[in-house]
């Protein structure tokens, strides 16, 4: 590499950190950015520093927002009785987009996974205890991944909340097994979210 | 199903080879240790992924070299289709008509080559892994999603076994041994519903090789996906002090055995070599029928080192029936008079020395 340059190794260095970034790609990244007049550069800078500075979880449903509580956790014409439980911020995303749910969500930030040392502890579940608490909430759609993992959490998670006297339902068939909600169409979570069971 | 051209390159001790096979029996034979099994190898891991010597990559590249590539035209139906492998120290990448295929499961299903080898008689006889891993196979290669539900499993048990090591609690282990109890559930119920279908295609098999005598089972857990869901869920409470005390999973279908029996009695303690041999044929051959029923075409056949290892009644029943059958052989021997003497049709003959392949007659 460019070892004479060390600012342009460590751009590189930072770039290739990106998933599916790889050293080649992290390069040619750099060189483009380089060629880039200056206030493109800057202006990336600024988006990348503002990531940081301005946006944060919601204290609420852990949803990633600029304002505190967000503003899924604040509007007023959300059903307040139902509850839907999410791994990431992205699969939020897609049940939003397919507009096929009107209550509210709760972001864990990953699914149970023994092997990679995630118990309850690493995740947001007892916040979630915390929210169901004050008997507002009905009904909780556990919408975590078809994997191993997401069953597992849906298992556990039911476990906790059922003796609490809420519906606990899961999202039906129709999402291919082993699949991320994220990279589904927006018409088949639809249609899981509307055709929901009892688990 | 038909092979209908094969090239390895830098694959084992095999010379660049270019092969063109026929419909019917194709036999590789030479002195041992001249590269035969190889051959059959390299069509097997063009089928499977796998080899069936258990071999890593790195001893199927050819030594010096650093990457070796498998490649067949595969014809099915009136449809041909190219199938790619290249396998590297790292890892192997395959790809179908050129494409890269990301996920295995696509990979199979566009050649299922049955093997037979003269070793597998030893699974008959040694430990439950080897008897789960011969019917395994076979439901695999009759129903390819098989193997995603057995990789379910397998991920539930290692997360559960991580949980047992590490000691923890009933709340966090209790969603795991629920997931296990559906994931194994189903593996049980794949495999007795692949047996309700194999046992009278195996019995019928085995009364034209012994003669009607000797009556063949294979027992196994039955019963309705409920029922084996209850079962389990029973099996893995009773084990519940024992696993915390070991810090692993101790009962469910990664620890299954399958009892293989003859007259009653089980094949495994009671059997002579030569009633291993003849449940071993009557096995395959039912798999063949089985999956020549599924897929609606004869599987290919890969035949390692057959006329050594049956004697001369067993021999016969099994050339009358790959006679009377349709379908692609491959077989490897150390000696062609068993084969020209029990007349298989059309044939063609290579001869295999020094890795490298002589085409040397079509009968
Ligand atoms: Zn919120």
């Amino acid at each position: 590499m460019l070892d004479s340059v060390p600012s342009f190794t460590r751009l590189v260095v930072e770039l290739a950190k990106f998933p599916g970034i790889g050293q080649k790609t992290a390069t040619r990244l750099a060189f483009f950015l380089l060629r880039q007049p200056a206030a493109e550069a800057e202006a990336l800078a600024a988006a990348i520093r503002e990531l940081k500075e301005r946006i944060g979880f919601c204290s609420v449903c852990f949803h990633v927002t600029e304002s505190d509580p967000c503003p899924l956790c604040l509007d007023p014409g959300r059903d307040e009785s139902l509850l839907c439980v999410v791994e990431e911020p992205q699969d939020l995303v897609a049940i939003e987009r397919s507009r096929s749910f009107q209550g509210r969500y709760h972001v864990l930030h990953g699914a149970l996974s023994p092997l990679d040392g995630i118990g309850p502890e690493e995740l947001r579940v007892a916040e979630l205890l915390t929210r169901l608490r004050p008997g507002k909430v009905q009904e909780v759609l556990v919408a975590t991944n078809f994997s191993v993992e997401g069953e597992a959490t849906a298992l556990y998670l039911a476990r906790l909340i059922r003796p609490l006297g809420i519906r606990v339902t899961r999202p039906a068939h129709g999402i291919p097994l082993g699949s991320d909600l994220e990279f589904i169409d927006e018409a088949t979570v639809n249609r899981a979210v509307e055709g929901r069971r009892d688990f | 199903m038909n092979i209908s051209r094969i090239s390895l390159r830098q694959f084992r001790n095999l010379e660049p080879t270019e092969l063109i096979p026929i419909g019917g029996f194709n036999v590789f034979w030479g002195n041992n240790a001249q590269g035969k099994t190889n051959l059959l190898e390299g069509i097997h891991l063009l089928g499977s992924l796998k080899s069936f010597r258990g071999a890593r990559n790195d001893e199927l590249i050819q030594h010096g070299e650093t990457t070796c590539r498998l490649a067949a035209e595969i014809e099915n139906r009136g449809v041909r289709r190219q199938v790619e492998l290249s396998i590297g120290p790292q890892g192997k990448a395959a790809r179908v008509d050129g494409k890269e295929v990301r996920r295995p499961a696509d990979f199979f299903g566009h050649l299922r080559p049955v093997l037979f080898s003269p070793e597998e008689v030893t699974l008959l006889r040694g430990g439950p892994a080897g008897r789960r891993g011969l019917l395994d196979r076979a439901v695999f290669q009759a129903d390819l999603t098989f193997l995603d539900r057995a990789r379910e499993y397998d991920r539930c048990l290692r997360q559960r076994n991580r949980l047992l090591r590490e000691g923890r609690g009933a709340d966090q282990l209790a969603p795991w041994t629920e997931a296990l109890v559906s994931a194994g559930a189903r593996l049980r119920l794949d495999r007795g519903r692949y047996l309700d279908r194999l046992l009278p295609l195996l019995q019928k098999a085995h009364r034209q090789i012994a003669g009607g005598e000797e009556e063949v089972d294979i027992s196994y857990r039955r019963g309705t996906e409920a029922d084996l869901i209850d079962s389990l869920r029973g099996e893995l409470e009773r084990a519940k002090q024992r696993e915390k005390m070991l810090g692993q999973t101790l009962v469910g279908p990664h620890r299954d055995d399958l009892e293989f029996c003859l007259l009653g009695r089980s094949l495994r303690l009671f059997a002579s070599q030569g009633q291993l041999r003849s449940f071993l044929l009557a096995f395959k051959t039912a798999q063949i029928e089985d999956l020549q029923n599924i897929t609606g075409v004869p599987p290919v056949l890969l035949l390692d080192d057959m006329t050594s290892e049956l004697d001369r009644c067993r021999q016969n029943y099994f050339f009358s029936y790959l006679r009377a059958r349709q379908g692609q052989v491959f077989i490897t021997t150390t000696d062609i008079e068993p084969l020209l003497a029990h007349g298989i049709s059309t044939a063609r003959y290579f001869r295999v020395e020094k890795g490298t392949l002589h085409h040397d007659r079509d009968e």
